[in-house]
């Protein structure tokens, strides 16, 4: 018991109670989280108590004001919080469950079914694996022992021969050490003619001719094979060569890296409005975060176009609001140039555009269709967020889905009417892929 | 006492100059604190404390985890620093960060200081207990619930679900009542659980008196009335966790009925409401006691130089931070208040002896009455003012009343460094002089503004009038002590509901910037509704009675004859968050093990009506309805009630509704 045990409590009180995954994709505060950290609301960590009902309450707050003025957020009030009133703690409205975008992305293949499964591109490093590779010099610390007995061993066992039994056939009638060689041959006698040379002079006048012919030395003589003599005697000696010496030496293995890179492009012009553009920030928030979780490295670009297009920043990129026409190619010609960073050989790249699929005439088939054929990606997406139904004249993701087809394993079209589509688009686009 | 923990690092040693220069001080400035423990601790000991509400070992339960949480990612993330804990306890016990710098150090000191005379003289910190040991009975709840949770018998989750339950209450008790922690007897429990409540008593140390008024005869009688009345009790019970210790019962989902509480589950519950009842002096008294010690900080910090010049602008900057928090500080709004009331005391000195010279009356008292002249003449003599080892002689020549003789003869031996320490020759009547309030730059206007009013209030009934012959002879005569005197008097017996309701003026709201705020169903976000004193003490009254929650009663332990529990929400023109409420009875129901009731009214706007009042730029009328909120274990029902059956609940004479009628147009 003691602190760690209530932190540890709370951890497991808070997973309990975190928000539902999917609630707080399609309806939650996305806007509290950090780069790093995905924050889910908790429910109820707030014990519940009797309160008034804060609207009705009212509040008192300080400040040069007249009546009549707006008051932004209700100001925090003293009571609120704990008890110590520790100065500035404008918290205590909720708490949050914190995960990083790994767990998060665990957490919604498990919730959604997914298995996105990414893939090692670029290498990174050569790293030692084991010692497996051999070369023929190195240090001697390195040198396989082990390898160099076996190949003496086999050495011995291959020149090794019963030299009882040919000193015996060499006894037999009429045998010289050149008859004996050429018979040894035959026999696949690993015999030199020297070592005959040698042995037939040492064998007294006497003893020669004392077997009639060489096939009644092989009647009467038992052979043993080397094998039969090594077990009697031992190894004894095992003929070491420098031709045998090898070297241990570490493999070489290349890590490849899972790089990701994720082109975000969204249309502002002036038909996308707060809805339309809510509606994409709920849907491209959690697959940035999804990705992130499931690459070692993730990049991210963000593209805002009208009849043009520029490469904004991330705090930007959901907020803007320009007036204008539309041309949805102008995006892609600018990700097809931002993507000359990351080349194709070296990253998985997602193309991910959205807006309400109004688009110039003819530029979705003449402009956009070809780009998207063009720029290798793992995954293009089209989200449209379109919360009335469709508009007559907006049909960029109908011509799209129709070029590229339905089951289509590089290209998915999704379409979000509402917050409670966006699982339903997210799991589309991600599982498009997978089912290559 | 279980501080051995800090032993090896209590108090460095650069720090006991400070720590005993800071008391002396304050008790020159009329102070006087509990003796004050101060411990070194580290950064992670500073945020486990302040998990733990300032003590250091509280029962097992998550959510301390959750501000240790949040504690720490603060420190983190905004450099949320942590500067001052200090426990009601006598002593007190005060924790330093061992990180932060001299300048803070001196800071928390003289505000610790101040706190600590808070605790010791603040009536509404003596109801607990006459003799307070608060870490222990902490620490023994500690050690109990965790022996409770490591019962094999006991089922650990179910002790952190009852504690989850009673926290839900935990602000629903009579905190204007004396604690009584056996507000229990009387009911049939086992023996063993009396002699473990009446050993517990004992450890409390709870007076006498309080015994005898406790177990009056005609409580006692009430109590019998009470099991055989049909409905019970007779007056709604504001302390709805004795109630339920009392008459409620646990429900037992496997029999799928109402059982006895557990001997473990009475045993929690009076633990957690004794901590409820000796919380409830501080959540009482916060913008009293923060302002209390934000004053007297900043009169030792930055008047009496307490920081060394260079320190200064360290200590400026922590002040500034603190006091700049955004939105209703109730640090900064205590500190006004008292700086407010020390101006007006002492205005009410000049007034009342000004009005007493020949020939100046309420009437014409402004036109008469040469205010600069006033004010030259109420500016503390030289020596006082700039009190230095130079000017030694000139102090020694002061009256009697201001110089502390015997320290005068110290500074001269070289024993004082005047220089440094200029209060450690003066007394108390010297240092009231040295700070008199209305002299100072940002004060000389507040003489001259006296209202009309407030001259005729103390003017009218004043009979001897004319007791001084002119202006100066009516000066000598001025208490300059007043302001410090009635502060501290003031301090010793409100608490924040009575001091705002007695103190705020619209000279203060109009000087401070104060405004009120209501919800514009037509406009759809909050906006200004009045800068009128009335309104704002009516908006700050609602969030500091009862804790700034809605007051909640037992009404009927029998309702319907049916064993089921009614509560009743004492309406004040502000409705309950219903959602809340209803996830609260889900609570109440584990406590009471049977149906609970809950009666309240709500306001309606019917979305027409919104519509309307849109389009005119006027707010919708609400309509006021009784609704009575059942839940029995498994679903809530509402069902409305007819006018006649909530008038009781329904308060006719308090309004906190601060918007004006013409309030969008």
């Amino acid at each position: 018991m003691g602190l760690k045990d209530d932190l540890e409590r709370f951890y497991e009180v808070g997973e309990q109670r975190r928000e539902d995954l999917s609630d707080f994709i399609q309806y939650g505060d996305l806007g509290q989280s950090l780069p790093n950290e995905v924050r889910v609301p908790i429910k109820i960590v707030d014990l519940p108590e009797f309160q008034y009902d804060q609207r009705d309450q009212g509040g008192v707050g300080q400040g040069d004001a007249d009546v009549g003025d707006p008051v932004g957020e209700p100001q925090p009030q003293p009571g609120d919080g704990d008890e110590e009133g520790d100065p500035g703690d404008e918290s205590g409205e909720h708490e949050y469950y914190e995960m990083d975008p790994e767990k998060f992305a665990e957490e919604l293949d498990e919730e959604l079914g997914l298995e996105l499964d990414p893939k090692g591109k670029s290498v990174i490093e050569e790293k030692e694996g084991p010692f497996k590779d051999l070369t023929k010099s190195g240090p001697d610390s390195t040198l396989d022992f082990e390898r160099m007995f076996k190949k003496g061993l086999k050495r011995k066992l291959a020149m090794d021969f019963d030299e009882e039994f040919l000193t015996e056939v060499l006894k037999a009638d009429g045998v010289s050490p050149d008859r004996a060689f050429e018979w040894a041959r035959g026999e696949s006698i690993p015999v030199s003619k020297a070592w005959l040379t040698e042995t037939y002079s040492d064998i007294p006048e006497n003893e020669r001719g004392e077997w009639e012919s060489i096939e009644q030395v092989e009647e009467n003589v038992e052979r043993e094979t080397v094998q039969q003599q090594i077990r009697r005697e031992g190894i004894g000696h095992v003929p070491f060569r420098r031709e045998d010496e090898r070297y241990r030496h570490p493999e070489i293995i290349e890590e490849k890296e899972k790089n990701v890179v994720v082109v975000n492009i969204r249309d502002v012009s002036g038909s996308m409005r707060e809805k339309k553009r809510e509606l994409v920030e709920r849907t491209f928030t959690p697959l940035d975060w999804y990705l992130q979780g499931k690459y070692d490295n993730a990049e991210f670009v963000y593209i805002a176009h009208d009849a043009e297009a520029w490469e904004v920043e991330r705090d930007e990129f959901f907020g803007i609001r320009s007036g204008g026409g539309t041309k949805i190619s102008s995006a892609y010609e600018l990700a097809d140039e931002l993507l000359q960073e990351f080349p194709w050989s070296d990253w998985n790249r997602y193309v991910f555009a959205a807006g309400d699929s109004e688009n110039s005439s003819n530029d979705t088939e003449e402009g956009v269709i070809p780009l998207m054929e063009q720029i290798p990606a793992n995954l293009h997406a089209y989200v449209e967020t379109q919360p009335s139904g469709n508009a007559i004249n907006a049909t960029h993701a109908e011509e799209v889905e129709r070029h590229f087809g339905e089951d289509s394993d590089d290209v998915a079209v999704t379409y979000v009417t509402g917050p409670e589509d966006v699982t339903d688009a997210i799991y589309d686009i991600l599982s498009t892929e997978d089912e290559s | 006492m279980s501080f051995d923990r800090y032993e090896a690092r209590r108090i460095a040693a650069e720090l006991q100059g400070p720590v005993d220069d800071a008391n002396e001080l304050a008790e020159r400035l009329g102070l006087e604190p509990y003796p004050v423990n101060y411990w070194i601790v580290d950064y992670d000991e500073m945020n486990e404390l302040i998990a733990y509400d300032g003590f250091q070992r509280r029962y097992p339960h998550w959510r301390w985890g959750m501000k240790y949480d949040k504690q720490q990612k603060q420190g983190r993330y905004g450099g949320g620093k942590a500067f001052e804990i200090v426990n009601n306890d006598n002593p007190s016990h005060a924790f330093l960060q061992e990180s932060n710098d001299l300048a803070d150090q001196k800071a928390v000191i003289t505000h610790v200081e101040a706190h600590a005379d808070f605790f010791a003289n603040n009536e509404w910190f003596g109801m607990f207990a006459d003799d307070l040991d608060a870490a222990a009975m902490l620490e023994r709840h500690a050690r109990n619930i965790s022996e409770y949770m490591q019962d094999p018998d006991i089922d650990r989750a179910e002790v952190e679900r009852w504690i989850d339950n009673l926290l839900s209450l935990e602000d629903n008790i009579d905190q204007h009542q004396v604690f009584d922690p056996r507000g229990t007897l009387g009911d049939d429990i086992e023996g063993d659980t009396d002699d473990k409540l009446s050993e517990q008593l004992d450890e409390l140390d709870v007076s006498d008196e309080v015994r005898e008024e406790v177990f009056s005869d005609e409580w006692l009688e009430r109590q019998n009335e009470d099991e055989d009345g049909v409905s019970f009790p007779d007056v709604p019970e504001k302390d709805v966790l004795a109630f339920l210790r009392k008459h409620g019962k646990q429900y037992d989902g496997e029999a799928e009925k109402a059982a006895e509480m557990e001997p473990w589950q009475r045993d929690v519950l009076d633990m957690l409401r004794a901590e409820a009842y000796y919380f409830a002096a501080q959540k009482m008294t916060k913008v009293m006691n923060e302002g209390w010690a934000a004053y007297w900080e900043s009169m030792m910090m930055g008047e009496e130089a307490f920081a060394t010049a260079d320190e200064f602008i360290s200590y400026a900057d922590h002040q500034a931070r603190v006091l700049g928090s955004p939105g209703l500080n109730p640090y900064k709004l205590g500190k006004e208040l008292w700086e407010y009331i020390e101006n007006t005391t002492n205005r009410r000195e000049v007034v009342e002896k000004l009005l007493r010279v020949d020939g100046i009356t309420w009437r014409n008292f402004t036109d008469t009455v040469d205010f600069e002249r006033v004010l030259s003449a109420l500016e503390p003599p030289e020596a006082l003012d700039r009190l230095s080892s130079d000017t030694l002689d000139e102090v020694a020549e002061l009256p009697d009343e201001f110089v502390d003789r015997e320290a005068l003869e110290n500074a001269r031996d070289g024993e004082i460094d005047v220089d440094r320490y200029p209060w450690k020759v003066l007394t108390y009547e010297g240092l009231a002089r040295r700070h008199y309030s209305l002299v100072k730059p940002q004060y000389r206007g507040f003489l001259a503004s006296v209202g009309q009013s407030d001259l005729e209030r103390i003017g009218r009934y004043m009979f001897d009038d004319a007791v001084y012959d002119d202006v100066e002879a009516a000066l000598d005569d001025i208490d300059f002590n007043r302001g410090w005197d009635r502060m501290r008097e003031i301090r010793e017996s409100h608490n924040d509901v009575t001091f705002l309701d007695e103190f705020l003026t619209q000279e203060f709201v109009d000087e401070n910037e104060y405004f009120t705020y209501e919800y514009s169903q037509a406009a759809g976000q909050n906006r200004v509704a009045s800068t009128e004193y009335e309104d704002v003490k009516k908006k700050l009254l609602l969030q500091f009675t009862n804790f700034g929650k809605p007051t909640i009663g037992v009404y009927d332990g029998n309702y319907n004859n049916r064993n089921e529990l009614l509560l009743g929400h004492h309406y004040n023109g502000v409705m309950l968050d219903i959602q809340q409420a209803k996830r609260t009875l889900e609570r109440v129901f584990e406590l009471w093990g049977r149906p609970v009731n809950l009666m309240t009214i709500v306001k309606e706007v019917d979305e027409h009506d919104i519509e309307v009042a849109k389009r005119r730029d006027k707010e919708p009328d609400p309509e006021e309805r009784g609704k009575l909120i059942r839940y029995d274990g498994e679903e809530h029902t509402i069902e409305d009630l007819s006018w006649e059956e909530v008038e009781d609940i329904a308060a006719s004479d308090v309004d906190y509704d601060t918007k004006p009628d013409e309030w969008l147009a």
